[in-house]
């Protein structure tokens, strides 16, 4: 029977399973080590930790080898993990001002207060594929082991532990750049009182109008390059119009993880958790808005990710100053979602043949019409 | 937990009958108790308001989004250790996905599964209702991709929102009226819109419009779990589903004069067609209900054993 051979039940399912085993069990290459993608696919691990939504290298570094390196797939695996565990205990609020910089970028000043930290990037070297075979590269990298323990000290871990007594000012938890806009009157007020518990987007559908946190809840949680792409959408028209925003803050650091204990009821600090976090200034020029003055955009998410922080924090402005005036909002809360998108997308693979059939019985009656007048 | 989850699914594959409950590490029906009593609310509120859209916090499963997560998280919230599970996709009990559906309500409960709704009491479905009368035994848990009936005349959520809360149902009218006027007949196909209990229109799934009469005055409870878009809403037995028409244009459902199952030989099934099949080049037409069809089969073959539908 014609579709029958497409059908497959338990068996061929299980083949499919067979075939995916057959690459990563029976391959020549070794067993592929969690510590080795964190050490060396730090970045992956770290967006499968802010996409799924938990924080735990060693869990989404098995998810990324489970999900044969797709992202996506392997926050999926994260994020349905998480659906079997109970909510047993809820963290403190923590201060974002409490974090730790591993690393510090200030655009906005040539001399902010703070330092100028730039921490682990790459951000000023050359694009250059190592093109060398594979025996190269690896001699090329124990000279530079060697060369390394021999001649560097690194202090940005052992400081980043953070003597609470810190310089505020040179020291590895600046004061934020805001503070200082602040100070000298060059920021709207935009505090409010009316949004005080965070909106939690993993118990409650975030929907259009929703308030500030759920937005940011959403975007810290969003697939990376669907944020960019709403980011962008908003840069070149189709969707709107962002122009050019300062970064005030790139911050890439430790923040503690608190709980209340449940028998002392002191707050403990249990963890830290790497986020990044930034800041975005935007120039208020509508009709409606304080000219003498900018607002500023808020972004952090899991791991280090500036791409996605720094588009939280413009898409975060871009939606205030929106004002619920176009589909902004509603872009945000339902399209970046990793899953959602990609899952919906995938499932076009499944049979449609009986919505097919209802279509085409349609189509027929369509005919059928056209040809009697 | 001791064994991954997923080793737990694979390795029970092998010994899905006879696996006890209580040699599993996760919790029955997989989702934490809380995630399940969430659900079960929504559930409640959907009944009480028949084809409201209820918004609930939908779980990430082990399935993706689209894949029949909302009816999985539905199913997995309202079973029991006494139930009957039965999966079709397309009518189909053997649909892959269908195959990966059962397995994941099976393995995580270890309850018994069946193909034929008479065994039944939960019967999870994508696009169909089975040809057999369903009645109060039986649960109908119908995954939904697009629970939105209005999105054709209104993109903007807040605006949807609106016209549900006031039963402003008019562009609704207008669009099917404009379609009846530019094309001669109303075109739309499967999840056409229905008007449940003289209140709330609904997205039935993409049904066919063959099954659509079905859900009226039915005696089973029907359940609509949209995982992806986080809501759930409901048709309680016994209440009137009217898809929207004009009196003087009746509700067409798929019908093809003279098509019938080649399996089994009905016209009074929902019919797929298998295309260009035969010799002559023409198709030819089966039932979408595999198990209907096989037991029909069977009946016209023996008509002396048991009916069981």
């Amino acid at each position: 029977m014609g579709y029958a051979a497409a059908r497959g039940g338990l068996k061929a399912i299980e083949a499919a399973e067979r075939l995916v085993a057959r690459e990563r069990v029976l391959g020549e290459s070794p067993w592929l080590e969690s510590k080795q993608m964190i050490e060396k696919l730090r970045l992956a691990v770290d967006r499968v930790m802010g996409e799924g939504g938990l924080w735990d290298e060693h869990l989404a570094a098995s998810a990324l080898r489970q999900a044969e390196g797709d992202p996506i797939e392997a926050a999926h695996l994260l994020r349905s993990y998480r659906s079997t565990l109970p909510r047993l205990a809820y963290t403190t609020p923590v201060d974002v001002d409490d974090l730790v910089v591993l690393r510090r970028i200030v655009p906005a000043f040539r001399n902010p207060p703070g330092p100028q930290l730039l921490g682990r990037t790459t951000d000023y070297t050359g694009r250059l594929l190592d093109t060398n075979d594979e025996t190269t590269q690896r001699t090329a990298a124990e000279k530079m082991a060697a060369f390394l323990e021999e001649n560097v000290t690194f202090t940005t871990d052992e400081s980043a532990d953070g003597a609470p007594d810190d310089d505020p000012v040179e020291g590895r938890r600046p004061r934020r750049l805001l503070d200082l806009l602040r100070d000298l009157d060059a920021v709207v007020d935009r505090r409010r009182v009316d949004d005080p518990e965070p909106f939690d987007i993993t118990r409650h559908p975030a929907r259009p109008p929703a308030t500030r946190s759920a937005r940011l809840a959403t975007m810290a949680r969003a697939e990376t390059g669907a944020l960019v792409n709403v980011w962008y959408r908003n840069i070149l028209g189709p969707d709107g119009y962002l122009h050019e925003i300062t970064l005030g803050e790139v911050r890439h650091g430790r923040l503690p993880v608190r709980v209340v204990h449940p028998l002392t009821g002191d707050e403990i600090s249990i963890t830290d958790v790497r986020v990044t976090e930034v800041e975005a200034i935007e120039d208020l020029n509508g009709i409606d808005e304080d000219r003498g003055r900018f607002d500023v955009g808020y972004g952090l998410c899991f791991g280090h990710n500036e791409k996605k922080a720094i588009a939280m924090a413009n898409l975060d402005i871009a939606c205030e100053r929106d004002k619920g005036r176009t589909f902004l909002e509603q872009s945000i809360l339902l399209t970046t979602d990793g899953l959602d998108a990609s899952g919906f997308l995938e499932h076009l693979k499944l049979p449609h043949y009986v919505t097919f059939r209802s279509m085409m019985e349609r189509k027929a009656a369509i005919r059928r019409h056209q040809k009697s007048v | 937990m001791n064994t991954s989850l997923l080793q737990q699914v694979l390795d029970r594959n092998t010994r899905i009958d006879e696996s006890p409950v209580a040699d599993l590490d996760v919790n029955f029906g997989l989702l934490d108790e809380y995630s399940k009593r969430e659900i079960r609310r929504a559930i409640l509120t959907a009944v009480a308001v028949p084809g409201y859209q209820v918004p609930f916090g939908s779980r990430e499963m082990p399935v993706a989004r689209g894949w029949g997560s909302g009816g999985l998280q539905i199913s997995l919230a309202v079973v029991g250790p006494d139930d009957v599970v039965k999966v079709i996709d397309q009518g189909d009990d053997e649909g892959v996905n269908a195959v990966n559906l059962r397995r994941l309500i099976v393995s995580s409960t270890g309850i018994p599964e069946s193909t034929t709704p008479e065994d039944s009491t939960l019967i999870q479905t994508r696009h169909r209702i089975p040809e057999d009368p369903l009645d109060e035994r039986h649960t109908l848990i119908l995954q939904v991709p697009v629970p939105e009936p209005l999105r054709g005349v209104e993109r903007d959520m807040r605006e949807l929102a609106r016209m549900h809360a006031e039963a402003d149902y008019a562009r609704m009218w207008v669009s099917l009226y404009e379609d009846k006027v530019r094309n001669g007949v109303i075109t739309r196909t499967t999840g056409y819109p229905c008007l449940v209990n003289g209140r709330y229109v609904i997205a039935t799934t993409p049904i066919p419009r063959w099954d659509v009469p079905r859900l009226h005055q039915s005696r089973f409870l029907s359940l609509f779990g949209a995982g992806r878009e986080k809501r759930i809403y409901a048709v309680p037995p016994h209440t009137d589903v009217e898809p929207l028409t004009f009196e003087d244009v009746p509700f067409e459902v798929e019908i093809t004069p003279g098509a019938e199952c080649r399996s089994c030989g009905s016209s009074e099934s929902f019919l797929v067609e298998v295309p260009g099949s035969t010799t002559d080049g023409g198709g030819h037409w089966v039932c979408s209900d595999s198990d209907w069809c096989r037991r029909h089969r069977e009946r016209r073959q023996h008509p002396s054993r048991g009916d069981r539908s």
